[in-house]
């Protein structure tokens, strides 16, 4: 009984930056109808910049978490401005296959620059573990929730309470109304992309300090984590973005559990495939370009 | 005097010619109406006016300056204002932040809660569903929200298409009181109808357009009410 | 001819089965992030029945092209009214879940002393059909290209005929060609199942032209980059992707010059290339242009 509870502890945790990852992809989705190939590695840019700052300079938390979520914005735009912007009444493959191009060049520079295959990346608390009785909790793991809770609200907030979150729900709500409204949609679109990546930084920088260390495979894993977690949700509902994130964390606590890390993976798959067979309504609602 | 004039525009889409050079004029403070079959390009006009569509060739003149080509905010901002074809309301949008939606470029908030407060006045059934989202409103609500939206951005020019598209009749002259009412204070409309019986009794001058042109310019009277029928949903039989 | 070169094309026909059958589910209008799994089918059936039951290898791949038909239509079926996302995501599952069966799968026959067969993420190695039987590498190149040539006539005929119009009239509306009578269901499982059968064809030769597979050969890069070379290379016929699978592999793997920083310098090409032509480079209008120019 204390073990599942420690799971549903552990999938919450975990599910909290795959919750992030997903709010970063379904912005871009359910603004620009498009598949952003290039996001994990975005973000894994935004991680290596920061590592390489703190190899040279050695640098705190906060200035780490900074430099993660401007290079992330960073690479971010150098996508949008190559990938989707030019294919923006077009079509949707050339934008996605474009963005796996970039994805390919991510990998490279980063392999050039820093070519070990693991670096240290600072942890978000030295201390030891927080003990609650049967359960332990990671002191790193209530500041990935806190941060992941933080940066939602702060999204919530961006989206109802600013002119630009009117604009941006516009656009994803109706586009050629928002277009007739007045609103400068290529503008939204680009500003929607850096705040994705900026989410999506955050999450890196969150996941890196959390695990300790970068690896040039966290591109390809945050891409993935990502699109399995927005699929779940339901593509292009931003809600749907975080439930997916936190029912993918609790479904790979649990299954790891149960049946080991890759059949973790296997289960997740399995639900998704059949969920998309069965055309699920939250599933299958938004029309993908 | 003109508020638009519209020289020799060619829009396509791909390798086909929507419009093949399309020539018109609004004065300012009319009611010019657009008739003609289905496929005539009336709907690709409006587009290309408002900047969704950019015209291949030609130039649209508005208050002076061509505006052809230009993205649609562009457009908004110099003070035309477009109310689709098939409405297109922000479904899940409340009533009432779809009209704020609409005064997106504008800044002076006493001013846009006026215009709301003007608005709800004139659409009193929008007021009653104000908090409600617009994906379920009626057909002849989300009409009445589109055109308030429009209106949101004060336009001098409204462009209309189709405004009375699969709406009953009572909602149509509704429509079309509006319209009237709209113009009394002074807004240009340029008015895109299939309900030729109904446009010809507000409009001051009209247009009939097919396969792309203009075929015929004149006021109200200048051709027999039966034949104007029959060219706008038929087309010319001339061969 | 050195064996590098050999290698290098070689390699170019293998990837080549994939890229067309990337090629033809996206002329009918299917993206698909999967088509590596059917590869993956090819080469681990094809590979065991060689290498654990002795059988020929032209055999195994007839065999092996009949599985990957077979498991195409069997993701293809219950996908059939998934569109454009959806249905990518969906083969994007089915083929992780495939590469995640691989590492799971260990099956292995004792011979001769020695255990043969796949051995989970171990992989699969012995696929020795080519050493045993004395193919050379030129021989086996050949074969490879001779294969590939029977595939591009079948393409090339299908494309001036009507099944070619149906294909491409599914692939731009799929709704009006409905309504014009084709049985679109039977469309989107036939072309599942040839595109199963060729990338299991690639597979089968790649597993035996290396030896050795394991389940990472078969992951979601592969799949991608198979879905771009289709794309870059045009869509407007099937010699679009040989020509993006050429370009990739054949100048850049041949030309050392860009070693170290490959990637950068093609990935900024590709993305460039497709704002200046979003369905490739011998996309519908290259071609139409083309065949005016020649006849």
């Amino acid at each position: 009984m204390s073990d599942l509870a420690q799971n549903t502890l552990d999938g919450l945790f975990l599910g909290s930056s795959y919750a992030l990852l997903a709010l970063g992809f379904t912005l871009i989705f359910g603004v620009l109808r498009r598949v952003n190939l290039s996001f994990g590695p975005a973000v894994m840019f935004g991680c290596y910049a920061a590592t390489w700052v703190n190899l040279n300079f050695g640098a705190g938390l906060v200035l780490l978490a900074l430099v993660t979520i401007l290079g992330s914005i960073l690479a971010g735009a150098y996508v949008e401005r190559l990938c989707f912007a030019p294919h923006r009444g077009g079509s949707a493959i050339a934008a996605m296959v474009a963005s796996f191009a970039l994805w390919m060049q991510f990998e490279e520079l980063a392999s050039i620059v820093l070519p070990r295959h693991l670096y240290d990346f600072p942890p978000l608390h030295g201390g030891a573990p927080l003990a609650f009785g049967a359960m332990t909790l990671r002191i790193e793991s209530l500041v990935m929730l806190f941060a992941a809770l933080l940066m939602c609200a702060l999204l919530w907030w961006i989206l109802y309470r600013t002119r630009f979150g009117v604009a941006v729900r516009a656009v994803i709500d109706q586009p050629q109304a928002a277009q007739l409204a007045g609103i400068n949609v290529p503008r939204v679109f680009m500003l929607t992309f850096a705040l994705a990546s900026a989410i999506g930084g955050l999450a890196g920088f969150l996941i890196a300090a959390s695990h300790e260390q970068v690896t040039p495979m966290l591109g390809m894993w945050s891409t993935m984590k990502g699109l399995l977690a927005m699929m779940l949700g339901g593509l292009g509902s931003l809600p749907g973005a975080v439930l997916g994130g936190l029912a993918l964390g609790l479904l790979e606590a649990h299954s790891q559990w149960f049946f080991g890390p890759q059949n973790r993976d296997l289960i997740a798959y399995a639900l998704i495939f059949i969920l998309l067979a069965a055309r699920v309504p939250w599933m299958t609602t938004r029309s993908a370009s | 005097m003109s508020l638009l004039k519209v020289r020799d525009v060619v829009t396509a889409y791909g390798k086909i010619e929507a419009l093949k050079g399309v020539s018109l004029e609004v004065a300012q403070g009319s009611i010019t109406c657009l008739l003609g079959p289905n496929g005539a390009g009336k709907t690709t006009l409006m587009m290309s006016i408002a900047g969704i569509l950019r015209p291949r060739k030609g130039t649209i003149h508005f208050g002076g300056e061509d505006i052809a080509g230009r993205p649609p905010h562009a457009i908004v901002a110099r003070g035309v204002a477009l109310v689709p074809e098939n409405r297109l309301v922000f479904p899940s949008m409340t009533v009432l932040e779809n009209l704020n939606a609409g005064a997106y470029q504008r800044g002076d908030k006493q001013a846009i809660a006026e215009d709301i407060d003007k608005l709800f006045a004139r659409f009193p059934r929008l007021r009653e569903r104000a908090a409600q989202q617009a994906g379920t409103l009626s057909g002849g609500e989300q009409q009445m929200l589109a055109v308030a939206r429009a209106l949101m951005s004060r336009p001098k020019l409204l462009l209309m298409d189709e405004p009375s598209l699969g709406l009953a009749p009572l909602v149509v002259e509704e429509i079309f009181r509006i319209v009237t009412e709209l113009h009394k204070d002074g807004t240009t409309i340029f008015l895109v109808e299939q309900n030729a019986h109904m446009a010809l009794k507000v409009a001051q001058h009209f247009y009939l357009m097919e396969q792309g042109k203009v075929s015929f310019s004149g006021t109200p009277g200048a051709l027999a009410e039966d034949e104007v029928i029959h060219r706008a949903y038929l087309g010319s039989s001339k061969i | 001819m050195d064996d590098y070169a050999i290698g290098v094309l070689t390699n170019i026909g293998l990837i080549s089965f994939l890229a067309l059958s990337a090629y033809l589910l996206l002329i009918t209008g299917e993206m698909s992030f999967g088509q590596q799994a059917f590869f993956g089918v090819g080469a681990y059936a094809g590979g065991m029945l060689t290498a654990m039951y002795g059988w020929s290898l032209p055999l195994a791949a007839l065999c092996a092209m009949a599985l990957g038909a077979l498991a195409q239509f069997l993701v293809g079926l219950p996908t059939l009214r998934l569109r454009g996302l959806y249905f990518a995501m969906a083969t994007l599952a089915a083929a992780e879940m495939a590469r995640i069966l691989f590492e799971l799968f260990h099956f292995q026959r004792q011979l001769e002393g020695e255990p043969v067969g796949p051995d989970g993420s171990q992989g699969f190695r012995g696929i020795r059909w080519v050493f045993e039987h004395g193919v050379e590498p030129l021989e086996y190149l050949g074969m490879v290209y001779a294969l590939l040539a029977l595939a591009l006539v079948a393409f090339l005929l299908v494309e001036r005929s009507r099944l070619g119009a149906t294909l491409r009239g599914v692939g731009e509306d799929a709704e009006l060609a409905a309504s014009l009578g084709v049985n679109v269901t039977r469309v989107k499982l036939g072309v599942a199942a040839a595109a199963g059968a060729l990338a299991a064809l690639g597979g089968v030769l790649y597993a035996h032209h290396n030896t050795y597979i394991e389940p990472r050969n078969f992951d979601i890069m592969l799949g991608v980059h198979s879905l771009a070379y289709a794309l870059i290379g045009g869509l407007g016929t099937a010699l679009g992707p040989l020509l993006g699978v050429v370009l990739d592999i054949g100048a850049l793997e041949g030309s050392r010059v860009f070693q170290g920083y490959r990637m950068i310098v093609f990935g900024g090409l590709v993305a460039l290339l497709l704002i200046w032509r979003p369905r490739g480079l011998l996309d519908e209008r290259a071609v139409q242009w083309l065949r005016r120019r020649f006849s």
